[in-house]
């Protein structure tokens, strides 16, 4: 008889390539997550065509964001879905692994897949909008982009248990994307907002790291009022603070799925 | 030969008020109270929100912000007249039930105006309570606007842009991206139909298809309706929106005959 | 090392129906305190209608579902604790259409739920084709599962099932909707696993491939318990349904009252077709009664054409128990 831990890395490697299968195997689908930051990024460029200065860059960073969280959203909130549309959740869950590390593979891999919807976006700023390539600071911009993924990635996870619990996976799915938007600033500087919604603002980590990414692509942004290291730091606090939710909300998923013998049927 | 006729009439409302039943279940994924409340009253806000506060970013002058905020008003229709009426094919193939209705003798035409018409209603209710964001919240000046003519002219925007939904819903009789070209169609209209900038904006080879959505022209209706502009002037755009609106629904009939012929042939009726 | 895979005691399962605000409007009973124990390299079945609670006793058994009361123990462990321990040794494969990625080839499928089970890479390299080989997919492993016949889905099922080449098997209605020939395929693997010494548990509703395959079979009806044995034994309860058949020509009326008056015969029928008369007699004692019954007819001057002996089928059984 086996016994022992299952590695974790080898099912999160499994899982987030199994999700790279399917995504090759009709990679159409990503257009549904991908045309609305898509088309937003376009309109806001276009908004911004009258205005001088670095804005332009500042617009399609924000777009590249936007892009990353369109597929992060909408990957997490179906990656129990799916499962449950393909007929393979209770294969999945009687795995002899959690449920977490299933999930987390997957939720990785549709942030990848939104960095290249990002990359694409960008490449359409550039190409179309000729907005400047220069970045003020290459090293902290990498930096910065690699911990923001993490971030995304680390909510994708938070997100995708909201959505099993919740049982309105598509109520989140659909309705959290432009009020995700919104709220990280992607667009505009979160200072315009409504006071009660900087507040919700704060506490998601993709805000601080846009801003980080700002701050190291465009000599003399302002953006918050902390230097970019701080910035940096409460997006890995962010990331910790998600994982750690994310792994109780998962315990809890997997409870309520044993006693109910489904994850909701809807 | 008037009986057959009133057996055809008796026909078509019946399937007319079955597929309004069905139509008001709307597709598998708008189908419960939540969606409705997204669907109405969320989504609106959220979308009118993100353009106003970018709008206002920009340094877009008042008047302009308003013109942003109305176009986006009545752009959140398209979840209801371009998105749900698209899908309802792919629904359809979806749960396996596009035969067993292709095959019912009722006339397609029938089927799909009872499909349309709870849409037409949601439509409406979407983008009226977009401009009443408009009004409450962010401060669009309603006092010369003529609300005959705003109830005119968003009906009608209502109704063409659901024949445009269907257009593009006949397209997922055939093809197995019906999904993706609903979502594309969403949101492309933010982008040409002079929702968020006046269409001169555009690039040449973008306009052709302003000129094909009917949003374009609704949409300039809607504003000189809330500006309190003259019979003629809403008039003329009104025409227009009568006359694309009758195209493009001729179009979706056409190509819905057509498709289901091929699709015939092809056997992929059951295909998603 | 107990002799027992499985143990169950008093295992008890309730559904809950909610209404919009959560509340409990009514609760199903799936299963009744069930009592069962599988021996290690036991075939068992557990046969029952639609409805019956197989499934639910499959999941309760696979650690996906928690029974609401009484315990049940699988390789030793608490199905309630030590899920992990217990998933690692045991495969469950589910009958039907899904429970495959099917835009990806049976091999990446295969090579997916190895690493899900923790198998080494090393190991289900060499694990994996010879599992394709077993469920006669080689050839196959590379096209996408889509493109697969359901006989084939449900052979990669069960491959699936075996990546970590557990001890214990679950196999809930692995036939179904397949055609004669996939499941005589699916039967001969079941029979090739437990010929290795796997212990298996499976629900049919097929009553054939119960009696052809299990050693130990239980019945189960609206979630009770309602027989447990051999297929053998099963059929033996059902042994007052045996028919000893006689034709003859002519009026057999005369024969029909003498047989009336033998011992053992619990109802005699006939049948008039054509010429010849059926006569179909009702007796746990099928070949006696049959030989008194030829014997009865020479002394009537009765030519018999035909006689034949029906034992009961599990079909039978089943039937009987299950409507009751
Ligand atoms: N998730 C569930 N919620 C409520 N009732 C259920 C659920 N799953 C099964 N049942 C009910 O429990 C009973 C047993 O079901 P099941 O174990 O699936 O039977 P079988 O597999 O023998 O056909 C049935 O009456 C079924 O309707
Ligand atoms: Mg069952």
């Amino acid at each position: 008889m086996s016994s022992g831990e299952v590695s974790r890395v080898q099912v999160v490697k499994a899982s987030m390539i199994l999700t790279a299968r399917n995504f090759f195997a009709d990679p159409q689908w990503v257009i549904p997550s991908i045309i609305a930051p898509f088309v937003f990024t376009l309109v806001s460029l276009f908004l911004f065509s009258h205005v001088n200065g670095p804005i332009l860059l500042y617009a399609v960073l924000g777009g590249g964001m936007m892009g990353m969280w369109g597929t992060t959203v909408y990957g997490s909130g179906s990656s129990i879905g799916f499962d449950r549309w393909n007929g393979t959740l209770e294969c999945t869950l009687s795995a002899p692994t959690p449920l977490m590390w299933i999930v987390l593979g997957r939720v990785i891999w549709n942030t990848l897949e939104g960095s290249i919807n990002a990359l694409f976006i960008l490449a359409i700023g550039f190409l179309w909008f000729r907005v400047g390539i220069g970045i003020a600071d290459p090293g902290l911009f990498a930096i910065s982009t690699i911990i923001t993924f993490l971030s995304l990635s680390a909510f994708g996870l938070l997100l995708a248990n909201i959505v099993v619990l919740s049982r309105k996976g598509g109520f989140l799915t659909n309705g959290i994307e432009i009020p995700v938007y919104i709220a990280t600033g992607t667009m505009f500087p979160i200072g315009l907002l409504p006071f009660f919604v900087q507040g919700f603002s704060f506490a998601l980590g993709p805000t601080w790291g846009i801003d980080a990414i700002r701050k190291a692509a465009i000599a003399g942004y302002t953006g918050l009022p902390v230097s970019i290291y701080v910035d940096l730091l409460v997006t890995v606090l962010a990331t910790v603070v998600y994982m750690a939710l994310s792994a109780y909300f998962f315990t809890k998923v997997e409870k309520i799925a044993k006693r109910n013998g489904t994850l909701g049927d809807y | 030969m008037e009986l057959n006729i009133r057996r055809a009439l008796f026909e078509g409302y019946r399937a007319l008020i079955g597929s309004l039943r069905f139509g008001s279940r709307g597709t598998i994924i708008w189908d419960s109270w939540d969606m409705w409340l997204l669907e109405i009253i969320i989504l609106p806000l959220a979308q009118i929100s993100f353009f106003e506060i970018l709008a206002t970013y920009a340094n877009y002058s008042p008047a302009m912000v308003q013109y942003v905020v109305i176009g986006n008003a009545i752009q959140t229709m398209s979840f209801s007249s371009v998105f749900a009426v698209a899908n309802i094919t792919s629904s359809d193939k979806w749960q396996g039930t596009l035969p067993s209705i292709l095959l019912t003798p009722a006339s397609r035409a029938s089927i799909i105006m009872g499909r349309a018409l709870y849409q037409i209603i949601m439509s409406t209710l979407i983008s009226t309570t977009g401009l009443l964001y408009a009004y409450f919240l962010f401060g669009v000046n309603f006092s010369s606007a003529n609300y005959l003519f705003l109830a005119v002219s968003l009906l009608l925007t209502s109704i063409s842009m659901i024949s445009f939904g269907l257009l593009i819903s006949t397209i997922g009789l055939y093809m197995r991206t019906a999904m993706i070209v609903a979502n594309v169609f969403l949101f492309i209209g933010l982008l040409v139909c002079g929702v968020n900038f006046p269409i001169s904006e555009l690039p040449v080879w973008l306009r052709p298809l302003s000129y094909v959505i009917p949003l374009t022209y609704g949409l300039d209706a809607v504003r000189l309706s809330i500006a309190g502009a003259g019979f003629y002037a809403v008039g003329i755009y009104l025409l227009y929106l009568v006359i694309d609106g009758l195209a493009v629904f001729s179009m979706a009939l056409l190509l819905t005959k057509t498709f289901e012929r091929l699709a015939r042939k092809s056997g992929r009726l059951e295909i998603y | 090392m107990p002799e027992n895979c499985v143990e169950t005691s008093l295992l008890h399962r309730e559904y809950a129906n909610k209404d919009f605000f959560g509340r409990v409007k009514s609760t199903v009973t799936a299963l009744h305190e069930l009592d069962i124990s599988v021996k290690y390299g036991e075939l068992f079945g557990i046969i029952g209608p639609n409805g019956a609670g197989k499934t639910t006793t499959i999941k309760i058994l696979s650690t996906l579902l928690l029974p609401t009361s009484g315990t049940a123990r699988v390789l030793g462990m608490d199905v309630t604790r030590d899920l992990y321990r217990i998933r690692k040794n045991i495969g469950i494969v589910f009958g039907g259409e899904r429970g495959l990625y099917n835009r990806v080839t049976g091999f990446q499928n295969l090579m997916y739920f190895s690493d899900l089970y923790g198998v080494p890479p090393s190991v289900s390299r060499k694990k994996v084709p010879e599992l394709i080989e077993m469920v006669g997919l080689t050839g196959r492993e590379n096209d996408k599962v889509e493109k697969y016949s359901r006989g084939m889905k449900q052979r990669l099922h069960i491959a699936r099932a075996l990546v970590h080449d557990p001890p214990l098997l679950f196999l809930d209605e692995p036939t179904i909707g397949l055609d004669p020939a996939g499941s005589r395929d699916i039967r001969q693997i079941i029979n090739d696993l437990k010929k290795a010494g796997k212990s298996i548990i499976l629900t049919t509703h097929y009553m054939f491939e119960a009696d052809e395959l299990c050693d130990r079979i239980a019945v189960i009806s609206k979630g009770r318990l309602v027989a447990l044995d051999m297929p053998s034994g099963l059929k033996k309860q059902v042994k007052d349904i045996t028919l000893a058949e006689v034709h003859v020509y002519g009026d057999a009326t005369p024969l029909i009252e003498s047989l009336k008056s033998i011992e053992n015969v619990s109802r005699v029928f006939s049948d008039m077709t054509g010429d010849r008369t059926i006569v179909r007699i009702q007796t746990p004692d099928g070949s006696d009664v049959l030989e008194q019954a030829k014997s009865a007819a020479s002394r009537l001057n009765l030519k018999i054409i035909e006689s034949s002996v029906k034992e009961p089928t599990l079909e039978d059984a089943y039937l009987r128990m299950v409507e009751e």
